[in-house]
């Protein structure tokens, strides 16, 4: 059935709703590829085992990954007028007292990591659970997720993402069907500049005005593209946001496609992500099937379509250029800008074309749905908003991690994070992947904002923190990140395909114990002119890594050569 | 490729000013600075350039600073379009400094190439701190430095795309397809034509060229049917025969550029002077 009306809206809204709180228990597993990788498909097949031959009267579901991959595999248990209440590193030999519980209307004490009486989804929707379980520690409550702030990840590991039904009973496309229906593109256009929002890929340029200048290119035809080739060592948040809640992409697309008058969209998308594709396939045919993508939509006359590319395994894909010509079937190699994508005969086939990092897409909805005024309060002036971290490494509690842009450093890696795995002290974090800086433990002071940590060496990325204890050697980790660059470094220009082959060879002398001191000054010059010199963003901020540990770890390196 | 936006194509061919080193020089709105500079006579290193190509920026060598608001800005003269006003400078302390790391790093990338040890050499540097790459068995003598010329020539001005890059990163080399003898390489020889570095080699037998770098790949020469040399590969000449009139090219097939000539001239004498030719 095609949603045409405000009340088609609301028939949706009350089913996915019955599919949320059905009545009788619902048994939702934590399946995204984390919660995958570590058992959550043999802990969901048994729990399907054991209701189908016992014929019982338990709706078991699949939902997306609320974030603390520490504690996973993860099963959120709701039986009627009680509490949401998410068990934790539940294993499969679980199954059958886990469902004994359910049937006596209980939980499994040991396995309760926290209860939800209820959930704000952000976008006007509450969702009510109910009481009861008051021995089990409120969601707010556990530290992990007391610091947090969930905007993008609002829905994550609460609501099925392989069913459009709930994205609408949680509040989804209302943002969309506001704004077809009752805005100009220019009015949205102006409330996504309003809000302040700043690109998630990681370079922060306004997204309003991408959007502004892709609308106002002159051109028979124009393209939308979501980049979803997150390639950052240790980096998944835009992997989870795609796992969990595949429509928020959608409608943020769908939303921005009718700003910019534009009728075709893409999502280029990893092979790497099998299941984020396999997703995001399904919730684009849920969507035709609704009248939310095709034509038509909302019964308007507004027209759009997604399709997905899937990319061929090359980090610099993610480079606007490269990906572009990914998309149009040659090598993933960057040309000097301009033209920008924005351009005539700069973006795909030759069309402007607007391209925003998933992330940013997934802010659209909430920003029209609630305003701009009040996303401007979240977070700190000229970054405003939320940031999904992935943070990881050698840190206690790995996960996905949202906060306020401007949450400084040691909020995250101490207080949510609680430091160092097995107690080690921690020395420093990695930001932005390959392309960022390490950052010392003197500085976690530093707000997590897209000015704070350029000015630290580093930069925003797309949002991995990769965190290292007093055991991590600076200089290998220097090593990794360069090493990583190396081998994903397109070959076109000279410093990058030759500089950092030799400044590879150069940290592997070093930490060979080979190096002398006039290797670490030519490290120092090599690494200053390759940031200076190359052609596209991946050479101009591979050496990051290696200039912040000089800067910051000058002594390992020290150590290491002789005089 | 066009430039595009405020030096878009509506702009294009308006003629602007452009200071380059303080001096005045006239271009075209939307002409690259390099090929500006070129003009003037003013020294800019450069290795991946060529007029008739899309710009590609590959090189680095071409660097020099913009002035803006005060500011200096690096970019590669070679990408950057010439607009009315626009103030750059060259052999700046910052560029010299970078530009003689990426000498260093070609030296280091082709240590057998005369051409780029003598251009090093002529902006002071003669050696290298870095670690030199010598492959024996390398089809183009340790000489290649991966401007893609000759990728984009073959591809964009000659239509074959007979070569191309292979690999990525520091392994990258131009080669044929999985680098076996190719059916797409016409012979022209464009390839060799453009190589900065002298790097390609072809070897004209007795009726085949032999496009030895290009994983030995042989082309049928046309034998010249008045003075019986070889002289232009067989796929080459059919090519551009087709773009003739049927009797053009019914006179000039098989003719190698001199007996063309000798033959058309002769013609044109005995017309004049109504067949009896007299070089008296």
């Amino acid at each position: 059935m095609k949603i045409k009306s405000k009340s088609d809206l609301a028939a949706r809204r009350r089913i996915g709703a019955a599919k949320i709180t059905p009545g009788t228990p619902r048994i939702a597993v934590g399946l995204a590829t984390c919660g995958a990788a570590v058992g959550g498909d043999r802990i969901y097949e048994r729990l399907h085992e054991i209701i189908q031959t016992g014929n019982l009267d338990i709706l078991l579901t699949k939902v997306g990954c609320i974030g603390y991959c520490k504690e996973e595999p993860l099963v959120n248990i709701t039986i009627p007028g009680k509490p949401l209440v998410i068990l934790h590193r539940v294993n499969e030999a679980d199954a059958d007292t886990i469902i004994r519980a359910v049937l006596a209307g209980d939980v499994l004490d040991d396995k309760a990591l926290c209860r939800i009486p209820a959930w704000d989804h952000v976008t006007g929707h509450t969702q009510q659970y109910g009481t009861g379980f008051d021995r089990i520690p409120l969601y707010a409550d556990v530290p992990f997720f007391r610091h947090q702030k969930k905007v993008i990840l609002r829905n994550a590991g609460l609501i099925n993402p392989e069913d459009i039904d709930e994205y609408i009973a949680v509040g989804g496309y209302q943002a969309a069907f506001q704004a077809l229906t009752g805005m100009t593109p220019e009015a949205v256009i102006d409330e996504v500049e309003k809000s302040g929002l700043r690109g998630r890929g990681g370079a922060g340029f306004p997204t309003g005005l991408k959007w502004r200048i892709t609308r106002d290119a002159q051109a028979d035809k124009k393209y939308i593209i979501c980049n979803a080739d997150e390639g950052d060592p240790g980096a998944y948040m835009n992997r989870n946001e795609m796992e969990s809640d595949p429509h928020m992409l959608i409608e943020g697309m769908i939303i921005g496609a009718y700003a910019m008058g534009v009728d075709e969209g893409l999502i280029y998308i990893r092979a790497e992500y099998p299941l984020a594709i396999q997703r995001l396939k399904h919730a684009i045919r849920e969507a035709r099937e609704a009248g939310l993508l095709g034509k038509n939509i909302f019964g308007t006359t507004f027209c759009f379509d997604i399709e997905i590319a899937i990319g061929a395994g090359a980090f610099v894909c993610g480079e606007s250029t490269a990906l572009v010509a990914s998309i149009e079937g040659k090598t993933g190699r960057p040309h000097p800008r301009p033209p920008r994508l924005t351009d005539i005969g700069g973006g795909l086939w030759g069309k402007p074309t607007d391209l925003n990092n998933v992330e940013t897409w997934c802010n659209v909805p909430v920003i029209i749905k609630n305003g701009s005024g009040w996303y401007a309060q979240i977070g700190a002036h000229g970054n405003t908003g939320t940031k999904v971290f992935s943070l990881v490494g050698k840190v206690d509690r790995v996960g996905l991690v949202e906060v306020p842009l401007g949450t400084s450093l040691s909020t995250i890696v101490f207080d949510i994070g609680n430091g160092g795995a097995a107690q080690k002290k921690v020395k420093a974090v990695q930001t932005g992947g390959p392309s960022g800086g390490c950052i010392p433990v003197r500085l976690f002071d530093t707000p997590m904002d897209y000015e704070s940590l350029n000015n630290a060496g580093s930069i925003m990325g797309s949002g991995g923190i990769v965190v290292m204890d007093e055991e991590t050697n600076m200089v290998d980790i220097a090593r990794y990140f360069i090493n990583f660059a190396t081998g994903e470094s397109c070959g076109k220009c000279v410093p990058c395909r030759e500089g950092l082959k030799h400044t590879l060879l150069l940290l592997n002398k070093i930490l060979a114990g080979k190096g002398t001191k006039a290797d670490l000054e030519t490290l120092a010059i090599l690494v200053d002119t390759i940031q200076a010199t190359s052609l596209c963003g991946l050479g101009q901020t591979a050496p990051n890594p290696v200039l912040t540990t000089l800067a910051y770890f000058r002594d390992e390196y020290d150590a290491l050569v002789r005089s | 490729m066009m430039p595009v936006g405020s030096t878009g194509m509506d702009a294009a061919k308006k003629p602007v000013t452009v200071i380059i080193n303080g001096r005045r020089c006239r271009a075209d709105a939307g002409e690259r600075i390099l090929s500006v500079a070129i003009r003037e006579k003013i020294a800019i290193p450069h290795l991946c350039y060529e007029a008739s190509l899309d710009p590609y920026g590959a090189c680095r060598l071409c660097l020099v600073e913009v002035i803006k608001r005060g500011k200096n800005e690096m970019t590669t003269s070679c990408t950057l379009w010439a607009t009315e006003g626009l103030d750059v400078v060259t052999d700046t302390p910052d560029i010299v400094k970078h530009r003689n790391i990426l000498f260093e790093l070609y030296l280091a990338q082709a240590p057998k190439s005369e051409i780029i040890k003598k251009m090093a050499a002529q902006y002071g540097v003669t050696k290298t701190r870095f670690f030199k790459k010598v492959n024996p068995a390398d089809p183009l003598g340790n000489a290649c430095i991966l401007c893609g010329l000759c990728v984009r020539v073959c591809d964009e001005i000659m239509g074959a795309g007979a070569i191309t890059f292979v690999n990525r990163g520091p392994y990258t080399v131009v080669n044929t397809p999985f680098s076996e003898v190719t059916r797409d390489c016409l012979g022209c020889g464009a390839c060799a034509k453009v190589c900065p570095t002298g790097a390609i080699r072809i070897d004209d037998l007795e009726g085949e060229r032999v496009m030895t770098s290009w994983s030995g790949t042989r082309v049928p020469l046309v034998q010249c049917r008045a003075c019986g040399r070889f002289f232009a590969p067989q796929a080459l000449a059919a090519k551009t025969l087709a773009r003739l009139t049927p009797a053009l090219a019914g006179d000039v097939a098989a003719l190698c550029p001199e007996c063309r000539g000798q033959q058309i001239a002769e013609r044109e004498i005995r017309a004049k002077t109504g067949g009896a030719g007299n070089h008296a």
